[in-house]
């Protein structure tokens, strides 16, 4: 579970984003954070994932302090998708973009190679393994990208975004992995205007705007 | 006259930094560098620049700075020895010295720079024209600076996801380390390729230079605080290489 306690921010002071904002977000469910442009929604999403740091009040990543949790250990629990893809894409290959991180932590060979054929599978990017990730579309990018973020299995996920610039075959596709995430128990907080994407999987929906959470509504489809 | 400088001219600014940063090369003595950093940092205050802001950058200069001082320890062989491990003299009184001019140096230059951001970009341009540049030019450094500050909030976002992905930049021994710097590199470039065709794409498509000839709507006009606060500043240069002449 994420929990905001009375958590205040800015980006310049003076110009407060969020004030006292509290808020729970399950870890099992589908969330959706939905509101109008520049209402918060990604800062809200930044600081759940304890990309940013609140100035005042807690983030609480399953109880750990995301101000004094390095970054390395919170995304072993929550995987972000940024807004923009190409912001987390860093390998020449896809096969290496899903497998570089584990050769950093100094995994053997072997079992690196059984994890990154396995997700690749799961995201069936297999045909792709040895393109250069700039070369993908922005669907396969994106799906590279939180197939990247898998191999830390992290138990919950947070998309900003991730139907924008999709056509509705890519958008089925994406809804594909996200159901399959969730019957692996994972839960997600998602980012979107996409009406229909947000009625096709949403079981929670809180509306962000001018920096206030001005809904909560649990959804029954 | 007001103590607010925030609105002299580009042209003004410019001739300012020049002079802070040339003093900054000229002077030897340790003070003299202080007080051309007291006077830049007057100048950014003045200019409206955000000193906060700054010293936060200086912060995170703090660890160069220490290697700076080391570094001119160790390899200047002079001087009494403040600091020894093993055959190693990790601190000198002239290798500080040395140090501390090096730091002092990049301090007023960063400083500097500063006073150059609380200026318009596109008044640098203006500015730079009617002083003869080549508007091509002119053009090219204000998307230098106008990039820059992109270009670093890109590099902490991607820092921030490659953490995010589980690497401890802190736990990775050095030799990997710098592997994993190359891994940074390449969302930053293909980033800066793609805004720099994007970029003219764009401004061909704005029949960029399709005459040679540029007429600009705004014209700069030096104002009179403008032209005090230029013979100030020069006089202020001279009197100050002047004492970095007698001191050395
Ligand atoms: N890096 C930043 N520095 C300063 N202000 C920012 C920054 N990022 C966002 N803001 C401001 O914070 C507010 C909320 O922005 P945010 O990106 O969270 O909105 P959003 O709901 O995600 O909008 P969108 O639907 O357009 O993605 C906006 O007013 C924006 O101008
Ligand atoms: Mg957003």
């Amino acid at each position: 579970m994420i929990s905001l306690k009375d958590v205040s921010f800015y980006y310049k002071r003076g110009k407060p984003i969020f004030e006292h904002l509290n808020l729970e977000i399950p870890s099992k469910l589908i969330t959706f954070i939905v509101g109008p442009n520049g209402g918060g929604k990604t800062t809200l999403g930044k600081l759940m994932a304890g990309i940013l740091k609140p100035q005042s009040g807690v983030v609480l990543v399953d109880s750990l302090n995301t101000k004094t949790v390095p970054l390395a250990e919170l995304g072993a629990k929550v995987g972000y998708l940024f807004q923009e893809p190409e912001r987390q894409i860093f390998a020449a290959t896809v096969r290496d973009e899903i497998g570089f991180v584990l050769s950093l932590r100094d995994k053997p060979q072997g079992e690196i190679a059984t994890i990154v054929d396995a997700v690749l599978e799961q995201f069936q990017l297999t045909h792709l393994a040895a393109v250069s990730p700039l070369k993908l579309s922005r669907g396969e990018k994106q799906r590279l990208a939180i197939a990247a973020i898998m191999v830390n299995q992290p138990q919950f996920f947070i998309l900003d975004e991730p139907t924008t610039g999709l056509d509705r075959e890519r958008i089925d596709i994406l809804s594909g992995v996200i159901e399959d995430l969730q019957q692996r128990g994972i839960g997600m907080a998602i980012i979107s205007h996409d009406q229909s994407f947000v009625r096709r999987h949403a079981q929670q929906v809180i509306t962000v705007a001018g920096g206030e959470i001005v809904d909560v509504a649990a959804y029954h489809p | 006259m007001t103590w607010q400088l925030t609105t002299l001219d580009p042209r003004t600014k410019l001739i300012i930094v020049l002079c802070l940063s040339s003093l900054a090369v000229f002077c030897q003595n340790i003070y003299l560098l202080l007080l051309v950093l007291l006077l830049t940092l007057i100048v950014v205050k003045l200019t409206g620049g955000e000193l906060g802001q700054l010293f936060s950058k200086f912060k995170k200069f703090i660890k160069v700075f220490l290697a700076v001082i080391v570094i001119q320890s160790i390899f200047t062989n002079e001087g009494q020895v403040l600091l020894q491990v093993m055959q190693i003299k990790l601190l000198t009184d002239v290798g500080l010295l040395r140090g501390l001019q090096t730091v002092l140096r990049f301090l007023i230059v960063i400083a500097a720079a500063v006073v150059m951001t609380t200026a318009n970009s596109r008044d640098i341009i203006q500015g730079l024209i009617q002083w003869k540049v080549p508007y091509e030019l002119a053009f090219m450094v204000t998307i230098a600076i106008r990039f820059l500050p992109l270009l670093q909030e890109e590099a902490t976002d991607t820092l921030t996801a490659l953490q995010l992905r589980g690497v401890n930049l802190k736990k990775i021994p050095i030799l990997k380390r710098l592997r994993t710097y190359s891994y940074l590199l390449m969302p930053l470039l293909t980033s800066v390729l793609i805004k720099a065709r994007d970029l003219s794409v764009a401004m061909e498509m704005r029949a960029f230079r399709a005459y040679p000839q540029r007429t600009s709507l705004r014209e700069l006009h030096f104002a009179r605080i403008d032209y005090f606060v230029i013979v100030l500043s020069m006089l202020l240069f001279q009197l100050l290489l002047w004492a970095a002449l007698v001191l050395s």
